[in-house]
């Protein structure tokens, strides 16, 4: 199988090299606007690399494409392969972006493909450890998810610009707006990276799980952040970001019911969110290569993967998870 | 001037208390901790999706 990445930061960059890495892969397509990103990273992959400079007169010709390039240029990709019924892994976290690929839906379907929508650390890892966490309920009533941490610059801007935003609840039945930067909760994370205070942020992780788990009564999300990184959410970055982010980490929480008692599941995971989004990135990239995604359209990775293979491969592949137990 | 200075303090106090205090704390969990879960706990699950 052949497979595109498009964008060669630091979740692309890595999404390549799970790629290059998979036996079933036979050729890894590398796309992005600057070309001597497009040299480093073949030169880093070896013979499974192929370069393709721009400009980019038409879609690549390939199993599978990984978008993975800045928030808020997914669409006009997912589109052209959608066209040639080719399935698109979308890493943007961009509550427009994960809007505009939901409505490619229809088109999908029609012909035959797949949009994975949301597939990198957060949201991405956290939808599939929702759906691993439903497994084990009769019913789900609450999901909550917090994340920490970013990958390279572009993940680092869009969080910082998702503070000034307004966040997305879903609370019985209906959408809720609050302004982001409020409602404080102090979190607790997969050591060692232990609790950090999370906000509300305009993260579109309730746009995936919300159909994914019909009747679920509540879905939040939660970014970390300091009370500096809240009040200038509004403002341009006043520092450079860090090329490579640090550790970072998802938590995700999720009340239900088994056996008519009311139980609560709560995963996590650690590591750097750049490496993990391209891990979990090419990995859907493969399973859509592959054809075994669950359905046609456009839908989150719960919506998508066998939870526990999925994460089971990642674990193989140095992403693991892990359960908290206790109160 | 002193007590615009006075005043001007007073309403930084009074909104980084606000700040401070909106929100929930959260406690710290009492007992238990995290645990990785092995390939084989994930791959014996029922594996569904959503």
């Amino acid at each position: 199988m052949r497979i595109a990445v498009v964008g060669l930061g630091a979740v692309g960059a890595r999404a390549a090299r799970q790629l290059a890495s998979t036996e079933e892969v036979e050729e890894v397509v590398l796309r992005d606007l600057q070309s001597a990103r497009v040299d480093e990273i073949a030169g880093s992959l070896g013979g499974k690399a192929r370069p393709e400079h721009g400009p980019y007169q038409a879609p690549a010709d390939v199993d599978a494409v990984v978008v993975a390039s800045p928030s808020g240029t997914h669409v006009d990709v997912a589109r052209e392969a959608i066209e040639r019924g080719v399935p698109v892994v979308s890493c943007s976290d961009l509550v427009e972006d994960v809007r505009a690929l939901l409505d490619l839906g229809p088109e999908a379907e029609a012909r035959g493909t797949t949009v994975a929508v949301g597939a990198a650390f957060s949201p991405g890892l956290t939808c599939v450890l929702a759906a691993f966490a439903a497994a084990r309920l009769d019913a789900v009533d609450e999901i909550h998810v917090a994340r920490i941490g970013t990958g390279g610059p572009a993940c680092a801007r869009q969080h910082h610009q998702s503070l000034g935003g307004v966040a997305l609840d879903w609370r019985d039945g209906g959408w809720v707006r609050r302004p982001a930067g409020s409602g404080r909760e102090l979190c607790w994370f997969p050591d060692p990276v232990g609790s950090a205070d999370c906000y509300r942020a305009a993260l579109p992780d309730a746009l995936l799980l919300v159909p994914a788990f019909p009747g679920v009564g509540r879905v939040t999300a939660r970014l970390a952040a300091t009370r500096r990184d809240r009040l200038t959410g509004r403002l341009p970055m006043l520092r450079p970001p860090h090329p490579e982010g640090g550790v970072g980490a998802v938590r995700l929480e999720v009340r239900g019911r088994l056996a008519g008692v009311s139980t609560v599941e709560i995963y996590g995971a650690m590591d750097r969110p750049g490496v993990a989004g391209g891990a979990v990135a090419g990995l859907t990239a493969v399973e859509a290569a592959r054809g075994s995604l669950r359905r046609t359209g456009a839908a989150g990775l719960a919506e998508l993967v066998d939870s526990g293979a999925f994460l089971g491969e990642l674990a193989r592949r140095g992403v693991k998870v892990a359960a908290f137990a206790g109160s | 001037m002193i007590r615009r200075a006075l005043v001007a303090l007073g309403v930084a106090g009074v909104v980084a208390g606000v700040l401070r205090v909106r929100g929930t704390g959260g406690t710290p969990p009492q007992q238990g901790g995290w645990r990785e879960l092995t390939v084989d706990e994930l791959a014996g699950s029922d594996g569904r999706s959503a």
